[in-house]
């Protein structure tokens, strides 16, 4: 092998790629808290809802993942155009990876909820718990504890394969920006080199922290790696 | 008049009856031991009284008055005088020790909770659990859990108390532990109803026994008389069966 690396003009453009993954952790952030809520929604309502709503929960939850997120992103950044709607890529793709996290995060709390523990439940109501105090003190930590691993790794699936989906259509995000600068002087593999190693330490960072929360606020005993 | 008292109680899951026409009565500061074969409707008829399951008919009274399980305030009132230890223990496993016992009289009874903690110390110091306050469930022997439920259970300061075969899933070493716990409450006058296996612990603890099977009460009276002499047929055979191991 005989390509000599230039790792300058990367520093160079150090700032810009800072940028980038900025980006990007505000992406993966936004997209996996909405998606959330709709996973609150959606498991709530495949738990307890009545027949036709859990029958739309069902169908947004197949139609979402069993469909890739790159596709769904090009619906509605060249689908929606032609029905008069008109979103920045930015908007596309953070809507759209909402709804793509939202669908994986109703099947990720649905096992939440059938997992909490029906004698729990028995005995906070014999202590005189009312509905809301047991959904409170019991039903929230439990689930919260159930799911941890599981949405701590989803996390990081959005913040570093769904985020990057946006350089396609032209977002800033870290791979997008990465993809930009090295078009102007063509030193790709430099460039991805650092990025890479971007994507691991944000991923580093976000795994410690999500790690800490979880020790802190559910007792769950997560492994950083 | 009995402190607790249920006549022809009738209760089921679905179609399957459980319960067929259950009558038995608790005077206050009386300890009533429930034995029977397994799958006989003891566990059941404590799921009635904190009003888990619905009765089909018949009637539940305490101090004279009918409960009528389908009004809220009376649930409230009735779990507020009575309170049960369940036989899996069934502690909140995302809270402390301390968690458990201070949850329900914090959280409903809204009580001082410098008064409350102080109160879940001394109970937690009773059942022998002094200085395990911060552990979790999962830390705790099936023993300490289960004497962890006793407390949770008084922290309420119930007047009658629903004890479910406590022993049963303990290893034989700490079976003693939670029997000292029930023998003190039992000398402090609570009034309890207990289901139990332990023969020789029904026989030194309880007033009365109260012997089911399938569902209907077939003997009840003093230890002695139902363990010793017992008049039917099934008796008989079960407390051979049990007293035999
Ligand atoms: N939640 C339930 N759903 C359906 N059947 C039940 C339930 N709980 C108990 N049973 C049935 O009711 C019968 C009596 O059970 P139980 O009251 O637990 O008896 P015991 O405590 O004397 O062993 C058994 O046949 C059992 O299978
Ligand atoms: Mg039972």
């Amino acid at each position: 092998m005989n390509y000599s690396f230039h790792f300058d003009v990367v520093w160079r453009d150090f700032d810009a790629l800072m940028q980038g993954a900025w980006m990007t952790f505000q992406l993966g952030v936004l997209a996996f808290w909405g998606g959330a809520l709709i996973g609150l929604l959606g498991a709530a309502l495949k738990t307890y809802g009545p027949r036709p709503l859990r029958l739309v929960a069902d169908c947004y939850v197949v139609f979402f993942t069993n469909t890739p997120a790159l596709i769904q992103i090009y619906f509605l950044y060249f689908g929606l155009p032609e029905a008069g709607i008109r979103w920045s890529s930015e908007a596309c793709v953070l809507i759209g990876l909402t709804l793509n996290a939202g669908a994986y995060l109703t099947m990720i709390l649905r096992a939440g909820f059938l997992s909490v523990r029906r004698t729990e439940l028995e005995a906070a109501e014999t202590l005189g718990l009312s509905v809301l105090q047991q959904i409170r003190h019991v039903i929230v930590p439990h689930i919260a504890r159930a799911i941890y691993p599981a949405l701590a790794n989803f996390f990081i699936v959005i913040l570093v394969m769904g985020t990057s989906i946006g350089a396609v259509i032209g977002v800033d995000e870290l791979t997008g920006q990465a993809i930009n600068l090295a078009t102007v002087n063509y030193r790709w593999l430099e460039y991805f080199t650092v990025v890479a190693g971007i994507y691991v330490v944000l991923t580093f960072v976000a795994s410690i922290g999500l790690a800490l929360l979880g020790r802190w606020a559910f007792r769950v005993r997560a492994r950083i790696f | 008049m009995p402190h607790l008292e249920l006549r022809d109680v009738r209760a089921g899951y679905g179609a399957l009856e459980v319960l067929r026409g259950v009558s038995l009565a608790v005077d206050r500061g009386e300890v009533v031991a429930l034995v029977g074969p397994s799958g006989s409707g003891k566990s059941t008829v404590l799921r009635v009284l904190m009003g888990l399951t619905p009765l089909s008919a018949g009637q539940v009274s305490i101090d004279g008055r009918p409960v009528d399980f389908r009004s809220r305030g009376e649930l409230r009132a009735l779990r507020d005088r009575m309170a049960i230890v369940f036989q899996q223990y069934n502690l909140f496993q995302n809270m402390t020790v301390m968690g458990n016992v201070t949850l329900a009289p914090l959280r409903i009874k809204r009580w001082p909770r410098a008064e409350v903690e102080a109160e879940a110390r001394a109970l937690l110091a009773k059942v022998g659990l002094a200085g395990r306050e911060d552990a979790y469930p999962d830390e705790l022997s099936g023993g300490q859990q289960q004497r962890v439920a006793i407390a949770r259970a008084l922290a309420l300061r119930p007047e009658i108390l629903l004890l479910d075969e406590v022993t049963s899933a303990l290893d034989p070493e700490l079976v003693n532990e939670v029997l000292d716990t029930i023998r003190t409450l039992a000398a402090e006058g609570m009034t309890m109803l207990i289901v139990s296996h332990e023969m020789g612990f029904v026989r030194e603890i309880a007033d009365r026994v109260v012997m089911m099977d399938a569902g209907e009460v077939i003997e009840a009276g003093p230890p002695a008389e139902i363990l010793d002499n017992p008049r039917t047929e099934r008796a008989r055979r079960f407390f051979g069966k049990v007293l035999r191991h």
